[in-house]
């Protein structure tokens, strides 16, 4: 499998510096439940009730879809403009019998492993604070997974057509911070006014938070497939676009 | 496998389009196996965009072209398996070293493990950077750079190595390695397809050569049969004051069989340099400067395009 080897390259150079990514993937839920979720909470909870769970449990699993979300649009932008303009990997591996597809597909093969290695430690750090006790809760790793995926492919089509990284202020500041404070990550959307919801509904990240929830705090529901059904179309329509830009752009 | 002499590339009417720009206007040529074969043209002339497409990276826009006997439009992948490229602009990986570089470009290529080892050592011996193999990239000269290049390109053991203005940038030793390592990798027959505006470059390495201009070849054979056929043997370079320019304008067309006036000089094309030379200095002409040197690239360019190469 030649985009394999886009894999393995990517994780020699991650394998440099696994002790810190390591300790920050670990430390920052660690950093994030005990502050947020248990100092904020314990005000919160006095007078408000997140469909039966604590808010500690309510936040913990709505910051586990943000941080894979937040880890998957930044995988695309910087790093992968770097390789297209700056570095000029893909043209080295272009060279190569490696083809365009390789390129597209190895980087969302290694952006699952980098997933996998933020989503574990957090959700093991997680069950030991006892944030769920449903046997569902393991899907949840896959499941950020592809919120990760299907946040990360869009975006990798939009860097193949940049010239300069400037856009990415933008779209860290008006598409990810939004996305993250609104998308049900600290309250229920339920809080939004209506046309909030409506937008609140349009985007990724409230899919994933709602699945992660469903499988780890809630009872599973129906709803549960149109969400996965979202995420899944996002993907597809990212990786699609993300190859025909990606061609574009270097095959010129 | 295909039999010296044969032709490991071949164009007829290759042309590349960027939406109205025509890079590549409809060239013919043939690159035969074992022979190092040169675009020579100064830039934007389309050499590297014809590059482009022998590497497969490229789309043709129109006409033919065959790489090795196949088709780079459907063949891709395994045509560049049997290609070493070295870009114009150096894409090493600069987040590994050296070594790691060869390696894992030997694993883009499905070179066995075993063998690419050997394989690497080899090579690094063979550019001279043995002793840095476990240096990062990024330290390294321009020179360096290029030969880990070079070295990169030839993990796969091509049959076709593709070189795009190989000493661009590079200071005038480290050229001379290069080249040194282009001639070697020529005489163990490896074929090389290079692109330069530099004549001595071209004069120094090709077999054979076309000389691009404006995206379509203006000439095409081997360096000196170019030169027999568009210059004469030397050429008498004159510097002159302006007053000289202005009262010579006219009488030194007699003098020599083509008079060229560039900006900071005059070049008189001539069988005999010293002779016209003299010539000049007995009918009273002193120059500030005068140089006879023999004809090169350079004067082959000049007469077909009446430009320089490299403005």
């Amino acid at each position: 499998m030649s985009a394999s080897d886009v894999v393995v390259r990517n994780g020699l150079v991650f394998w440099r510096g696994w002790r810190a990514s390591f300790f920050l993937s670990v430390l920052s839920p660690v950093m994030f439940l005990s502050a947020m979720g248990l100092g904020l909470g314990s005000l919160v909870d006095e007078g408000q009730s997140f469909g039966g769970v604590t808010y500690l449990q309510f936040f913990a699993t709505g910051i586990l879809a943000s941080s894979a979300m937040q880890s998957g649009v930044f995988s695309a932008t910087y790093p992968v403009l770097s390789k297209i303009m700056w570095q000029r990997n893909y043209e080295a591996m272009l060279a190569s019998p490696l083809s365009v597809r390789d390129i597209l597909f190895g980087e969302l093969g290694w952006g699952a492993l980098t997933l996998t290695q933020l989503s574990v430690p957090f959700f093991v750090v997680m069950s030991i604070m006892g944030i769920f006790d449903s046997w569902t809760a393991v899907a949840t790793i896959p499941v950020v997974i592809l919120v990760g995926l299907s946040c990360a492919a869009p975006v990798f089509a939009f860097t193949a057509t940049l010239q300069t990284d400037e856009a990415y202020t933008w779209i860290f500041r008006f598409i990810v911070t939004p996305l993250f404070l609104l998308s049900g990550t600290f309250f229920p959307i339920q809080e939004l006014p209506a046309w909030g919801q409506v937008v609140a509904h349009a985007t990724p990240l409230f899919h994933g938070v709602e699945l992660v929830r469903q499988l780890t705090i809630y009872d599973i529901e129906p709803s549960a497939l149109w969400h996965l059904g979202y995420l899944l179309a996002l993907l597809g329509i990212g990786v699609t676009l993300g190859l025909r830009n990606l061609e574009k752009r270097l095959m010129a | 496998m295909e039999q010296a002499g044969t032709a490991l590339v071949v164009a007829r009417g290759l042309t590349k389009a960027f939406g109205s720009l025509v890079a590549v206007d409809a060239v013919d040529f043939e690159v035969r196996r074992g022979e190092v074969f040169g675009f020579l043209g100064p830039n934007g002339a389309g050499k590297t965009s014809t590059m482009r497409m022998i590497g497969c990276t490229s789309p043709r826009s129109g006409g033919s072209l065959s790489v090795m006997g196949m088709d780079p439009a459907a063949q891709a992948a395994e045509i560049k398996a049997r290609l070493g490229v070295v870009p114009q602009i150096d894409n090493l990986d600069i987040e590994l070293t050296v070594r790691e570089n060869l390696e894992m470009y030997a694993r883009y290529f499905d070179v066995p493990k075993g063998v690419a080892g050997d394989r690497i050592d080899e090579l690094l011996d063979f550019v001279q950077l043995s002793e840095r193999a476990k240096d990062k990239v990024e330290p390294l000269s321009g020179g360096m750079k290029r030969r880990l290049t070079i070295a990169r390109a030839l993990v796969n053991e091509p049959s076709l190595l593709l070189l795009d203005e190989p000493t661009t940038g590079l200071d005038p030793q480290a050229r001379h390695l290069v080249w040194d390592r282009l001639y070697r990798l020529k005489q163990r027959g490896v074929t090389l397809v290079i692109t330069t505006h530099y004549m001595d470059e071209a004069e120094q390495l090709c077999d054979r050569l076309v000389v691009m201009d404006k995206a379509k070849i203006v000439a095409e054979g081997s360096p000196r049969d170019l030169i027999n056929q568009y210059s004469t043997r030397e050429v008498l370079e004159l510097r002159l004051s302006d007053e000289q320019r202005e009262n010579l304008k006219t009488s030194l067309d007699g003098l020599a069989e083509r008079v060229e006036w560039l900006p900071d000089r005059v070049l008189l094309y001539t069988e005999g340099g010293e002779a016209t030379l003299s010539k000049l200095t007995d009918s009273g002409v002193n120059a500030e400067s005068a140089l006879v040197r023999r004809a090169g690239l350079e004067d082959v360019f000049l007469t077909i395009t009446g430009r320089s190469l490299i403005e």
